[in-house]
């Protein structure tokens, strides 16, 4: 089949195929959806946000069907970042599978161990010493703080302001060089061990964390005070993809998401693990279900985290922080789920025991994933910036979302 | 054990129960037959002595003998939990029906048990790969997909890692076996 | 539960029980094929429609020097490519192509504590035309190559590629994964490789200053591209 070739626009010495431009042929739809997306009625046009776009969230491709700059349709496409954990952890000891975890919701990489480590705990039937659980819940309070801060600055970025994401990153930092100082790294933290965590709280830790606690909330207040009062950012995002109660409940919505929609939810309230039930603090909910108050629900909830924080620090006992388990673990056959409240949502760890030193299956449930069904519904009908307004709001990580 | 779940729900079901209802750690745990599953989903979705609104996970498992799609379904009112298991799915060609119908945020974690088992859900409106790459033909997550260099089942079984077949063709005792610690 | 073998799948090795070596365990590509004529070497090499950019450049004829005086003036030897290459160096504006996990720890590098602006980096660019050198910074996925890789011609010379991390460096925690690429220097030339995971933006730092080194010194793969572990032999 000869092809027909024109000359390039930008050297008429090159020779390019004349139907097309580099990218795929349009694509034969496979499925009902997608036929009904491929239709272009009068008007339409697709646009593409490619893989790589200046959001920060990650690899997500997005066909925008766009009549002028309403968004009439959108076709997330995932899986450029899909790694096949599942699979690997399959082949690997349970110790490990813990390692192949962390980097999926490499942003609150703690809730990603926690989950498989609640599940492999339960398959195992084994007691976690007191002061690990306090350390747990802990350190996961300040990853959620550094997660929600992350949050804040991707929010305003995408929303276009350049100042916000650099102060929530010297925010970030500081809690994470604290966690650097506990765990040996500033990411991704291979911190929880079957039957508690890898070592006990140091001095530098505990000094980090007096100096930033102590100017902890006044400095969230002045961040806060950049954008919650920018008319801008207000503006842009009130009202804009509204989610109501039914809504969420119906496409699996967990987390801020579904608290801003009016909905309570909370597992460290409605299914409590570790040392929750002792601890006293509000689950932040609002109403409205629009992008600006997923966003205050996730403010109000870093000053929940503080206060937890602070009762964690006074009621902490002494003791080990580490079980004492045989080296090869060999659970009896059996399924457990193990779920914790990330700060995206039920971050959720199904692991089946076949009776080997190996998970059977671990399947890893991640809210993002979930959430990311909401960017076309909630975009309909708004303008194409809106949808990284709406999507910046859902706080999705595409670690988590691809695997 | 959760008595109380347990007896409703034995109650409610006690025939289609492909087991009694087992209680695993904090969870109950239920069996369903393949013909049986959207009445059970749909009843624990509506009944209000039930009232599983919310659709936690939705995930396939391939046992090597046959497939089965587990549903992690939870309550916001209640503080249930409850893990609905449809066992029975052929592993050669594995269809059961679609949730979408009660909750649609299942469409892609069915379109996901799809790129990973291949297992079809029928009335999913969008069933195509949503990981791989849509010319994709094999199903990863299957048993019978095995990683490139996992014959075996253990890590340490022999098989060396496929980047470190042996030692190299020129090496010498002096250089295979360390004196000293190395830098 | 009993897996039986499959006898379709006899190409894989036994398990030896006594723990001896084996030859590595290639599994040929049996499984599956795509439906793509053009992978794979399906079609010869000079039918690819996406030669004729490669075949062009082949030619010569769009290698702008401009580091060198044109003409009969060739011959003077010039300080102009010191004071080329001092800015090339200290403007190397970075492409964002952060994938996974290192993007953050690259972010990190970008923001007030460590701070890249002062060797010039900060700007980065979100469309290839505009930038010098791709920061790989987290896993790169089979799906992900081609966008990555059509990025990567999308950008206009001179260039240079920074892996970051251990997933781009060798494919890092995923080496057995049926989806990564196991290191980009299986698909680009590769300048700097920083390991770690994620590597920290000191890490990161002192990559780029050895990649300022290297645009200095005109070494590096540019323009002089080679694909392929550089690694070399007897390492």
């Amino acid at each position: 089949m000869t092809q027909q070739m024109r000359p390039s626009l930008d050297d008429p010495r090159v020779a390019i195929p004349a139907d097309s431009t580099w990218y795929e042929p349009a694509p034969i739809p496979q499925t009902e959806r997608q036929a009904e997306f491929l239709t272009l009625r009068e008007g339409e046009m697709f646009v593409n946000m490619g893989p790589q776009h200046p959001s920060t969230h990650g690899v997500l491709r997005v066909i925008i069907k766009v009549n002028g700059e309403k968004v009439v349709d959108l076709d997330p496409v995932l899986g450029y970042l899909h790694r096949g954990v599942e699979k690997l952890c399959e082949n690997a000891d349970y110790h490990q599978a813990i390692c192949y975890t962390d980097p999926l919701e490499y942003v609150s990489s703690l809730f990603c161990e926690a989950a498989p480590v609640a599940a492999f705990e339960k398959l195992m039937d084994v007691d976690v010493p007191r002061r690990a659980q306090y350390i747990r819940v802990l350190t996961m309070e300040l990853n959620r703080i550094a997660s929600h801060t992350l949050f804040q600055g991707w929010m305003a970025l995408d929303l276009g302001g350049i100042t916000p994401i650099l102060w929530a990153f010297i925010e970030r930092d500081e809690i994470v060089d604290m966690l650097a100082a506990l765990t040996g790294q500033k990411l991704l933290y291979n911190y929880y061990r079957i039957g508690g965590v890898n070592g006990d709280l140091n001095h530098e830790f505990m000094s980090r964390l007096g100096t930033w606690m102590s100017r902890a909330a006044a400095q969230i207040d002045s961040n806060l005070a950049l954008i919650n009062e920018n008319e801008i950012f207000v503006r842009r995002t009130r009202g804009l993809g509204v989610l109501d109660a039914k809504t969420a409940l119906k496409m699996g919505v967990t987390g801020p998401n579904l608290r801003a929609s009016g909905v309570p939810f909370d597992l460290r309230r409605d299914r409590p693990y570790l040392v929750y039930p002792e601890l006293e603090f509000d689950v932040p909910t609002r109403d409205e279900g629009d992008s600006l108050a997923r966003y205050l629900v996730r403010m109000d909830e870093i000053k929940q985290s503080i206060r937890i924080i602070d009762q964690v620090l006074h009621e902490m006992p002494d003791g080990p922080v580490m079980a004492k388990l045989p080296r090869l673990l060999r659970p009896r056959p059996g399924r457990a789920f193990g779920a914790v409240e990330g700060p995206r949502g039920v971050y959720g760890t199904y692991a089946i025991s076949d009776g080997t030193d190996q998970p059977f299956r671990m399947r890893i449930h991640d809210p993002s994933f979930v959430h990311l069904q909401l960017v076309g519904p909630l975009t309909k009908g708004n303008l194409i910036a809106d949808t990284m307004a709406v999507m910046a709001s859902l706080d999705p990580v595409m670690g988590g979302v691809d695997k | 054990m959760d008595r109380r779940l347990a007896a409703l729900l034995q109650e409610k079901f006690g025939e289609r129960l492909l087991a009694p209802v087992r209680q695993r750690y904090d969870e109950s745990e239920i069996r369903v037959a393949l013909k049986d599953a959207t009445d059970t989903l749909r009843t624990l979705h509506d009944d209000p002595a039930f009232r599983f609104e919310m659709l936690i996970d939705l995930c396939g498992v391939d046992t090597g003998e046959e497939m089965q799609v587990v549903y992690h379904l939870s309550s916001s009112t209640s503080g249930d939990w409850l893990r609905v298991i449809v066992p029975g799915l052929d592993r050669t060609a594995p269809r059961i029906a679609s949730a979408t119908f009660m909750w649609p945020g299942a469409e892609w974690m069915e379109r996901e048990a799809y790129d990973m088992f291949g297992i079809t859900f029928e009335g999913n409106r969008d069933l195509r790969r949503i990981y791989m790459p849509d010319d994709y033909r094999s199903y990863p997550l299957r048993k019978d997909f095995y990683l490139a260099d996992d014959a075996s089942r253990s890590p340490a079984a022999g098989v060396r890692n496929m980047e470190r077949a042996g030692t190299p063709a020129d090496a010498t005792a002096a250089t295979v076996l360390r004196k000293s610690p190395g830098v | 539960m009993a897996i039986t073998r499959d006898p379709k799948f006899s190409n894989l090795p036994e398990v030896q029980p006594d723990g001896s070596v084996q030859s590595p365990a290639t599994v040929g590509n049996t499984l599956w094929s795509t439906d793509d004529p053009r992978a794979y070497g399906g079609l010869p090499l000079e039918a690819h429609p996406n030669l004729e950019l490669a075949r062009y450049d082949a030619t010569g004829d769009g290698r702008v020097d401009d580091a060198r005086w044109g003409g009969a003036l060739s011959a003077i030897p010039t300080k102009a490519d010191v004071v080329l290459d001092l800015i090339r160096a200290n403007s190397l504006w970075p492409l964002l192509s952060g994938l996974a996990c290192c993007a953050i720890e690259m972010m990190s590098t970008a923001t007030p504590k460590n701070d890249i602006d002062r060797w010039g980096m900060f700007p980065f660019r979100a469309s290839p035309r505009q930038a010098d050198v791709l920061i790989v910074a987290g896993t790169l996925t089979t799906k992900m190559a081609e966008p990555l890789i059509r990025l990567w011609e999308q950008m206009p010379e001179p260039k240079w590629v920074v892996a970051m991390g251990d997933c781009t460096c060798s494919g890092g925690r995923y080496k057995r994964s049926y989806s990564v690429v196991q290191g980009i220097d299986r698909v680009m030339p590769v300048d700097v490789y920083i390991p770690g995971c994620p590597p920290r933006p000191e890490g990161l730092i002192y990559g780029m200053m050895k990649l300022q080194q290297l645009v200095k010194d005109r070494r590096g793969h540019w323009p002089e591209r080679a694909i392929g572990p550089t690694v070399p032999k007897g390492i």
